[in-house]
């Protein structure tokens, strides 16, 4: 078990050292930095001044020597915009985040699980057509058009809601429902995918010709072994809780971390953009470290398979 | 006894007023929904240099001593100075208002003005200045965390004021700026963006640069209540303000990025102004009878900049084509609903007796254009084109339209998208031509066409363009006191950077739009500031 542990932490080490790499490398080489966020009409001295101020005049393999060294001292560096601690600028903005992404991960989850379930057992059936029908439009269609649609519904023709902003439980609603009905959609048909598999498994058949009850055919039988790819997504959904609402905080004026994100990127805010990255890319890896250890709780075979291949 | 009453009684007579008011504040909080607040994430004008800083800036919170007529033609006003004059080419005497009151109650003196235009605030003390190799995961000379200036804020102030000698107090209510050089837009620097005036003691009672620059003490109507970088900033009334009681209880400028949530914000009822709003949406708006949309021309105008070292574009003939080759009309009547105008050159209104009324951009003249590629013996070289993505309203259908125009003349111009400006100005492949906008921050060409061509601006500063007898009259425009030559001298700017060797030429004014409901008493400046002063509210 140590050395799964040590294994994963390892290759998650190098994950996140690739990634933090690759974003210095596509941002320092597409722009520069002082030019960007001091604008198209300041005067040249003045950038200049910008850029030899955060030594953005030194070769760029010297700035990613040594922005690497300062982040492994645990210096994530300070946003060139106006020289705040990125760290403290990025946490500041995660509770806004959170507020939307978790309520919308349970809507996905108490939506999108029962749909999908739902639809399988009842295969063909017009509610199974429904149902496929919703997942396919909410999968389908962009969470900016189900959000302006939204809006347009419920905040400008009805009136019942606010359009954006972050002033209270209300503001809140709309992005929610965004969010959420997206990745209820998703959920539901992966759900209903694997549920499908399951229910035409021998063992599924075995265990009705014996006579167990279809209730507790489909609940310790079909549901423990369709929940695999169900978890993995849920998983993802999971390790996107940090940054998977950018599109949705653009519409509704939701300062939250994805909002952050699009200006540092836009501003080529090194520091901020490498910290949300390293968050992105932390969470996400613990989330798969969860999702790898919830496969062996689900699937016994999964949690002795190292043990046989060793033997 | 009767005294014993008395003394009972005074704190509460003296704590009444403040409680009435609170209690009688019946003035209205508006919430204006704007594409961005600011860029730079503070509120010192020397920092933030752009359009939507004017917007938050003016008249909401910075004044200088040479205030603008908003709701009229921008010419100067007195502001935070009542007369002022000259006392030899090099001198300007100010007699400042009295009773000007801070946000932080102080009143306003010649000592204040002399420490805005100090070295601790726009000039740097010098000290600890930045050196080349700080890596930018720490802060420059700490420039935001103590009080040293970020160098750019310096440069900037530099670029304003190129030749400030020193500014005197005579007595408290005098002020005096000396220049080391002659120049007749003294007046027009003190009345321009990033002249303004703010506390001493606020400035020095504040804990780091940064704090002030989030809260700066100044003297307009109204004052910083909260600023949450990338997502709004509440002004509240100062009702000490010089210019009577601010008809505002609270102004709320939030970040809206998308213009649909804008628009849907305004139509249900949320945000009471809408800002930003492109020319195609107008329509849309004033559908519904109870909106509209108002604004116009700004003080700036939209140019397409040429780098005449491509090779092609080396032989001045071929930038001339490109010039006569476009229908600017077409493009205001089609792009801007006839919302904007085709100006006379690079040149402002305002400009008073410098502006030179019978200039006109390169005619409309595909024929003319056809001629000059002739002689040139142009055989259709490709012209790189570099685009981005609606920085300017209407760039990209601008920049179609023009390719098009270019073709029917027979040039060749290939767009290519980039992302930012540093790929716009980037030298790895052959610049052409590019978009840009100029402004003019105050009434004189030297603010527009030296400022931004001339030998220290920046089409000649990243090596687009440079023309020597233009560099001569640059130094002509600035220094000479003899304003009939310096209408001759400008005007031969202008044919040389128009006509004769093209630096850029201008497309159309720019504008900007707000939307509004019909019954919202305000009406729109020519200028991206918004006034909310008493004479515009509710009249």
């Amino acid at each position: 078990m140590l050395r799964f542990l040590l294994g994963r932490i390892g290759r998650a080490a190098l994950t996140i050292a690739m990634v933090v790499t690759f974003a210095f490398v596509v941002l320092r080489l597409s722009g520069d930095p002082a030019q960007i966020i001091m604008g198209a009409d300041a005067p040249p001295e003045a950038v200049d001044a910008f850029r030899t101020a955060w030594g953005l005049d030194q070769p760029v393999w010297v700035q990613y020597f040594h922005y690497f060294g300062a982040i492994l001292s645990g210096d994530l560096g300070r946003s060139m915009r106006d020289g705040r601690d990125a760290l403290v600028l990025v946490t500041e903005r995660i509770p806004a985040t959170l507020a939307l992404t978790l309520p919308a991960l349970l809507i996905k989850i108490g939506l999108g699980i029962p749909a999908g379930i739902y639809a399988a057992l009842h295969r063909n059936s017009l509610a199974d057509r429904i149902v496929m029908v919703v997942a396919v439009a909410g999968f389908t269609v962009p969470s900016f058009v189900l959000g302006l649609l939204l809006v347009l519904v419920f905040a400008v023709q009805l009136g019942w809601l606010p359009s954006g902003g972050q002033e209270g439980w209300r503001h809140a609603i709309l992005p929610v429902i965004t969010l959420g009905l997206g990745g209820a959609a998703v959920l539901a048909r992966f759900t209903r995918s694997a549920m499908l598999e399951v229910l035409g498994q021998p063992y599924i058949r075995t265990a009705s010709a014996k006579g167990v009850p279809w209730r507790a055919v489909v609940t310790r039988h079909a549901l423990p072994n369709a929940a695999i790819p169900t978890v993995t997504i849920i998983g993802f959904m999971v390790g996107s809780l940090i940054a998977g609402a950018v599109v949705v905080e653009s519409v509704f004026s939701w300062p939250g971390v994805g909002r952050l994100l699009v200006v540092a990127v836009a501003n080529r805010d090194l520091a901020v953009v490498q910290c949300i990255l390293l968050l992105v890319a932390t969470t996400m890896v613990c989330a798969n470290l969860v999702v790898d250890l919830l496969y062996g709780l689900l699937d016994p075979r999964l949690r002795s398979a190292p043990r046989r291949a060793g033997a | 006894m009767i005294r014993r009453r008395l003394l009972l009684a005074t704190p509460a007579l003296a704590a009444l007023p403040r409680f009435a008011i609170a209690q009688a504040d019946q003035r209205p909080a508006i919430t204006v929904a704007v594409q961005k607040v600011v860029n730079s994430n503070t509120l010192e004008v020397l920092r933030e240099q752009s359009n939507v800083g004017e917007r938050v800036f003016y008249t909401a919170m910075w004044e200088g001593l040479i205030g603008r007529n908003w709701l009229g033609k921008l010419e100067s006003v007195p502001g935070l100075a009542t007369e002022w004059r000259r006392l030899d080419d090099r001198t300007v005497e100010l007699t400042l208002r009295q009773g000007v009151r801070f946000h932080n109650g102080d009143e306003m003196t010649a000592e204040d003005v002399v420490f805005s235009f100090g070295r601790e605030r726009m000039f740097g003390t010098g000290e600890g200045a930045p050196a080349s190799g700080t890596l930018f995961t720490r802060i420059p000379g700490q420039g935001m965390q103590g009080k040293e200036l970020p160098p750019e804020v310096i440069a900037v102030a530099r670029r304003n004021w190129p030749a400030l000698e020193r500014v005197e107090a005579v007595d408290k209510y005098t002020v005096r700026f000396v220049n080391r050089t002659p120049d007749v837009t003294m007046e027009g620097r003190l009345a321009r963006y990033g002249s303004d005036i703010h506390s001493r003691r606020g400035f020095e009672e504040a804990a780091t640069w940064l704090d002030w620059a989030r809260k700066p003490i100044t003297t307009g109507p109204y004052m910083v209540a909260e600023f949450r970088p990338d997502v709004s900033l509440t002004l509240a009334a100062h009702d000490q303000y010089w210019g009577g009681r601010p008809p505002l209880r609270q102004i709320r400028f939030v970040e809206v990025p998308e213009v649909a949530s804008r628009i849907n914000g305004l139509l249900s009822g949320e945000y009471t102004f809408a800002c930003d709003i492109p020319p195609d949406q107008i329509t849309g708006i004033e559908r519904n009878r109870a909106f509209e949309v108002q604004g116009g021309t700004i003080l700036n105008h939209r140019l397409t900049v040429f780098d005449k070292h491509h090779p092609t574009l080396r032989d001045a003939r071929v930038r001339r084509a490109l010039t006569h080759a476009i229908d600017r009309q077409a493009i205001v009547d089609s792009l801007w609903a006839g919302r904007t105008v085709v100006p006379k050159g690079l040149q402002w209104d305002y400009y008073g007796e410098m502006f030179v009324s019978d200039w006109s951009v390169p005619r409309y003249d595909v024929a003319e254009a056809r001629r000059l590629l002739r002689e040139a013996g142009y055989r259709g070289d490709p012209i790189p084109y570099r685009l981005l993505n609606n920085y300017y309203t209407n760039q990209v259908g601008t920049a179609q339209i023009l390719v098009e125009m270019w073709r029917q003349a027979g040039l060749n111009v290939q767009i290519q998208m980039v992302e930012n400006w540093a790929q716009i100005f980037s030298r790895e492949t052959p610049r052409a031509i590019r978009d840009w906008s100029n402004s003019a921050p105050f009434n004189d060409p030297v603010s527009s066409i030296v400022n931004q061509h001339g030998p220290n601006g920046q089409q000649q500063q990243v090596g687009e363009w440079t023309n020597e007898e233009m560099n001569r009259l640059s130094v002509e425009l600035e220094t000479s006191t003899d304003r009939a030559r310096r209408r001759v001298v400008f005007r031969r700017m202008l044919e040389i950077a128009e006509r004769e060797d093209p630096a850029f030429t201008v497309l159309h004014q720019n504008a900007t739009f707000t939307a509004k409901r019909r019954d919202t008493p305000w009406k729109a400046s020519p200028a991206f500031a918004m006034d909310f002063r008493a004479g515009n509210w509710g009249a």
